[in-house]
């Protein structure tokens, strides 16, 4: 219905014609991973109320008021209902100051994809605002706009992006831990030089490139909550496109970064103290957004201000940042003690306690029951005695009798729960059985077993279990089924990271230090690296499970060692890494040191081929010996095993004798080194030990 | 708004209200954001003129034949602005005094005056509802040009104001007296550099935490070189005695004569009751709102605590409950006098202007 401002060819802008360019921006409505699953699966994440108001419209707000003309809503899952409230809002009345374009399609995957399809269309002519749809922020981003023409005017469209940050202190509620980014900047330019996220690192490492780079002033910084609202210019849709392997946001600052001496192109960030900006990437943060958005942190886009221009969504506010939308009964008794925001027609029971919490339309509570931090949606109807604790309850979910809701459960749509259940910390509990959603979702997790499983789930899919969901409850709890790792992280990871100390980090940090430690020169390529150490992994247990030749499994690393940009040197470290580690892989870490050794060693036997084809060069077998120790370095306890692994390895004339004393001889300086780090006596006497066997076996072998 | 929409296909009009309603939309929108913490971006009399203006288009443009419709599209028009931004009353200020002026064109026209009609007596009162809507039915064909040209007095009195004020400045403050002021108001402002210019004074500035901005006051007031001192609020009481008369400004006069002004100024007024320092407010007659202090949802208008504690704190933040206030309610009896565009004025003689100014039928748009 909107006249579209012609697309297509763009002439050559002068630039006083550049300044009269409306300002634009792209709106990603999706978040390509299924963090809020089970409840994205009936509700697109952007529509998911936050302070009964849809997240989009929180986003199109905030871009409206920053002043910009055109939006481009790019949208995937579920597109036809994020279109239909896009469509009634009042973004696409005809006297809205700020044009809205929908695109969708379903075959986006990643933010790459639809920065390419940008490109591919031509939308952008100028410098454009990128957000995601569930971005919720009330920052004046013109005065960055503004550094940001300026910083392209003057350097010739060197700097092609300007992230915004906000000034926040670690331990901040609103902080969320995956997001945790270290940033390395020059303090006059304001000029990104290195950019990492934590993700629990306990170490960090900088390249000592940035060190020299010749500016005086220089930041290293914590202290800053990535909004993820980023201006780029429209070379930032090109360069996604020239770098097809570009996927999130993320792949694209580190690229720039590393590859800023070849193409020239500088990354700059802007640190605002005033304002607020956050992204809801998991459940944390919509509890602490939510909490935050109560609290008028985000003033003016406060509940009170009907800024979606929606009939009968006014409300009041009062004292103790209480809002009450219109119609709403409380019982006799009952007390709204702080932040609560409840919506219209609700109405609540006699003797109830309401404490930060957000309820939305039409929902009605019954008597004594106890609220806090609960953040229920429309028409949820929750019986008497109920008492509820930092939960999510999303629409038309029925709470019965005298249930108890710990922390950090979630109810999804429709769900029925009760009566006179008490469900634990974190249990979330939806319409969609898991192994359903399996099956629908063709996606590469899928396994062969659960397939095969599947077809006996059919026959138990109706039943609902009793003792999980009470009496007379509806709904499968979503993640007890669930034996897949992969999955199981997911369904945690609803609420973020805080829940688990993720297993992913410790992984994360070795392969971290070993590609830093060996290659110092170039900023960390965790994720590939961490990636393709999987991958080898799985192919390994897939080449063992189908009895795959090993040339064949040699094929397999080789085109992964492509899709993943990964050296040789580091397949090698890699592979034996893998390698060392499959029986704890397998077995669990609580192995003796004896059966690690007797699981391990037939498994070198199997795979020497492999290993062959790749240590040919003395360097090679200088590197593997390397990965070796220090994986033996981290399995302290295994340590004695590391003398039968190198005899094994040199029976199978996997590495040769001289590198093996070789490295003996250069790797005792190393490591003492390392003792001196981590004071550890027991270290050289085995590595003693170990010389006194080698060198028998090395007569042996002669 | 569906009058607007629906009345006429014919494209120039069409065009127009289209106009007219981007126009009232982006004005609704400029509301909403408005007043991000450090008070309105423009000043209130800013505000006043817009809204009148804005007012003026939608007579002039929107579709109506009888006085009765305009002042229903007026009123709608009304509720959508006031609703925007509660705490701004000017908005609905102006709203009020173009129907009053509908309400008097309509009545001159007609050959009663309707000044004669409002007399407040209580045998008025009792057989009043005379002039009700559906005598407003009657076409008059220069009714339109006449409210216009009402409206655009209106506007002339609005850009006048401030300059009526300061023009009294030289009766309230005499040669080496010391004023106290808080915060920033930009008729004290004009006010007291208008005094400047004939005699000598000092100033001294409550800075009006957390938004502080009387600093801005205060270099205003220096660079017009009158002395000025700038103090922390916490030192107002102790200052208090060395002052010859407190002049301020308001956010809205209420109906009982009450103010409801910036945060730190109930402060200020007790200080200057307990030390009998005469307290003069310097408010434009379109400050003067039908509202009363017990209305409590708009009364109080609570921005981003950020100022108070900022959001950089960390962990502090999820343990506590920050607000923030903008504004302050004054009781009428701590004030002295007003000085409005038409002279001053006791507090208790607010409830007349208020009747010249508003029709009562109209109190609730």
């Amino acid at each position: 219905p909107h006249p579209s401002t012609g697309g297509g060819g763009i002439a050559p802008l002068t630039e006083q014609e550049e300044e009269e360019q409306p300002l634009q921006a792209v709106l990603v409505a999706d978040s390509f991973n299924r963090r809020f699953f089970p409840i994205s699966k009936d509700q697109p994440r952007a529509l998911l109320p936050l302070g009964n108001v849809a997240m989009i419209d929180y986003t199109l707000e905030f871009l409206t008021s920053t002043g910009v003309q055109e939006t481009f809503v790019f949208c995937c899952w579920m597109s036809n209902k994020i279109k239909d409230h896009l469509l009634k809002s009042k973004w696409c009345r005809p006297t809205s100051p700020n044009v809205v374009h929908i695109i969708t399609s379903d075959l986006y995957r990643s933010l790459g994809d639809v920065l390419r399809d940008v490109d591919a269309k031509n939308l952008v002519r100028n410098d454009f605002i990128l957000v995601y749809g569930d971005v919720v922020s009330n920052i004046d981003v013109s005065q960055a706009l503004q550094e940001h023409r300026h910083r392209r005017k003057v350097d010739k469209n060197i700097s092609v992006m300007t992230m915004v940050f906000k000034e926040s202190s670690p331990g901040h509620k609103s902080r969320c831990e995956e997001d945790d980014v270290i940033v390395a900047m020059d303090s006059k330019s304001k000029r990104v030089l290195h950019y990492q996220k934590t993700q629990g690192l306990k170490k960090l490492q900088f390249p000592m490139n940035i060190f020299q780079h010749g500016s005086d002033e220089f930041e290293i910084r914590h202290d800053l909550l990535d909004c993820h609202i980023s201006i780029c210019s429209p070379q930032v849709a090109e360069l996604f496109t020239d770098n097809f392997d570009y996927q999130t946001r993320n792949d694209f600052v580190r690229g720039i970064l590393v590859n800023e001496e070849i193409l020239g192109n500088q990354i700059h960030l802007y640190v605002t103290q005033d304002g607020y900006g956050a992204r809801v990437s998991n459940l944390q943060m919509y509890d602490s957004v939510s909490s935050d958005m109560v609290r008028r942190w985000v003033y003016p886009l406060t509940p009170e201000a009907n800024f979606t221009d929606q009939q009968g969504q006014g409300c009041t506010h009062s004292r103790h940042n209480v809002y009450r939308g219109a119609e709403v009964s409380l019982g006799h008794g009952s007390q709204m003690e702080e932040n609560v925001l409840i919506g219209r027609d609700t109405s609540i029971g006699a003797n109830c306690h309401i404490s930060n919490s957000v309820i939305g339309n039409n929902c009605t509570i019954g008597d004594n029951v106890v609220l806090d931090r609960a953040h229920m949606w429309n028409n949820v109807h929750i019986s008497s005695n109920v008492e509820i604790h930092q939960s999510v309850v999303c629409d038309g979910a029925v709470v019965k009798e005298a249930v108890h809701l710990n922390k950090q459960c979630v109810l999804a749509y429709n769900v029925v729960i009760g009566p006179n259940l008490s469900l634990p910390d974190g249990t979330v509990v939806s319409m969609h059985h898991p192994e359903e959603e399996e099956e629908d979702d063709d996606d590469e997790f899928l396994s062969d077993d659960q397939e095969v499983g599947h077809s006996k789930d059919k026959t138990r899919q109706k039943a609902f279990n009793p003792a999980e969901v009470g009496p007379e409850g509806k709904g499968y709890i979503w993640k007890a089924s669930m034996n897949d790792t992969e999955d199981e992280e997911l369904a945690q990871c609803l609420w973020g990271l805080v829940l688990n100390p993720d297993p992913e980090s410790d992984s994360e940090s070795e392969a971290s230090e070993e590609s830093q430690d060996r290659s110092r020169s170039v900023s960390p390529e965790i994720d590939d690296v961490n990636a393709f150490q999987l991958e080898v992994l799985g192919t390994l247990q897939r080449g063992l499970e189908e009895n795959i030749v090993c040339d064949n499994l040699v094929l397999e690393i080789n085109s992964l060692k492509y899709a993943y940009n990964i050296t040789l040197k580091e397949v090698m470290q890699i592979l034996t890494r893998v390698v060392l580690e499959y029986p704890f892989q397998q077995q669990g870490t609580q192995l003796t040191t004896l059966q690690y050794t007797g699981s391990l060693l037939p498994l070198l036997k199997t795979w020497s081929p492999v290993f062959k084809n790749y240590i040919k060069r003395a360097q090679d077998h200088l590197d593997c010996l390397s990965a070796v120790e220090e994986l033996f370095l981290e399995q302290d306890t295994h340590q004695t095993a590391m003398v039968k692994v190198l005899m094994k390895m040199y029976q199978l004339e996997i590495l040769e004798e001289e590198a093996i004393l070789k490295w003996f001889s250069t790797g005792a300086t190393n490591d003492k080194s390392r003792q001196l780090r981590k004071n550890q006596g027991k270290q050289r006497m085995s590595l003693q030990r170990k010389e006194s066997e080698e060198d028998e076996s090395s007569e042996e072998g002669e | 708004m569906g009058q607007l929409v629906n009345s006429d296909n014919r494209m120039p009009g069409a065009d127009k209200e289209a106009d007219l309603t981007e126009r009232i939309e982006a004005f609704l929108a400029d509301l909403k954001r408005g007043g991000c913490g450090t008070g309105p971006i423009r000043g209130s009399g800013e505000t006043a003129r817009e809204t009148t203006a804005l007012l003026r288009k939608v007579t002039a443009q929107a579709r109506w034949s009888s006085a009765g419709d305009l002042m229903e599209i007026i009123r709608k028009e009304g509720r959508r602005m006031t609703a925007a931004q509660p705490s701004e009353t000017t908005v609905g200020n102006m709203v009020l005094r173009v129907l009053k002026i509908i309400r008097e064109e309509y009545a001159r026209s007609r050959g009663s005056s309707e000044e004669t009609d409002q007399q407040e007596s209580l045998h008025k009162l009792l057989t009043s509802g005379g002039l009700s809507e559906e005598n407003f039915r009657q076409h008059f064909v220069h009714l339109k040009a006449n409210v216009i040209e009402a409206i655009n007095e209106l506007l002339t009195e609005l850009d006048g104001t401030t300059d009526n004020i300061a023009m009294q400045a030289l009766e309230h403050i005499h040669s080496n007296e010391v004023i106290m002021t808080v915060g920033r108001s930009r008729t004290v402002e004009a006010f007291l550099k208008d005094a400047a210019r004939k005699r000598k004074f000092h100033v001294i500035v409550a800075e009006c935490a957390p938004f502080c901005q009387g600093h801005e006051m205060a270099t205003n007031l220096s660079k017009a070189s009158i002395e000025t001192t700038v103090i922390a609020d916490a030192a107002i009481f102790a200052v208090m005695s060395r002052v010859n008369k407190v002049i301020i400004g308001t956010q809205t006069v209420l109906a009982n004569g009450g103010l409801r002004a910036v945060n730190g100024t109930h402060t200020v007024a007790l200080a200057a009751r307990h030390h009998s320092t005469p307290l003069i407010v310097c408010a434009p007659m379109f400050k003067l709102s039908p509202q009363f202090p017990n209305e409590e949802d708009t009364f109080h208008k609570f921005v981003s605590p950020h100022e108070v504690l900022p959001f950089t704190e960390g962990e502090i933040l999820s343990k506590v409950n920050v607000h923030c206030p903008v504004f302050d309610y004054v009781p009428p009896e701590l004030i002295t006098l007003f000085i409005s565009n038409i002279g001053g004025n006791a507090p208790s003689y607010i409830y007349r202007l208020m009747s010249e100014l508003y029709h009562p039928e109209d109190h609730d748009l």
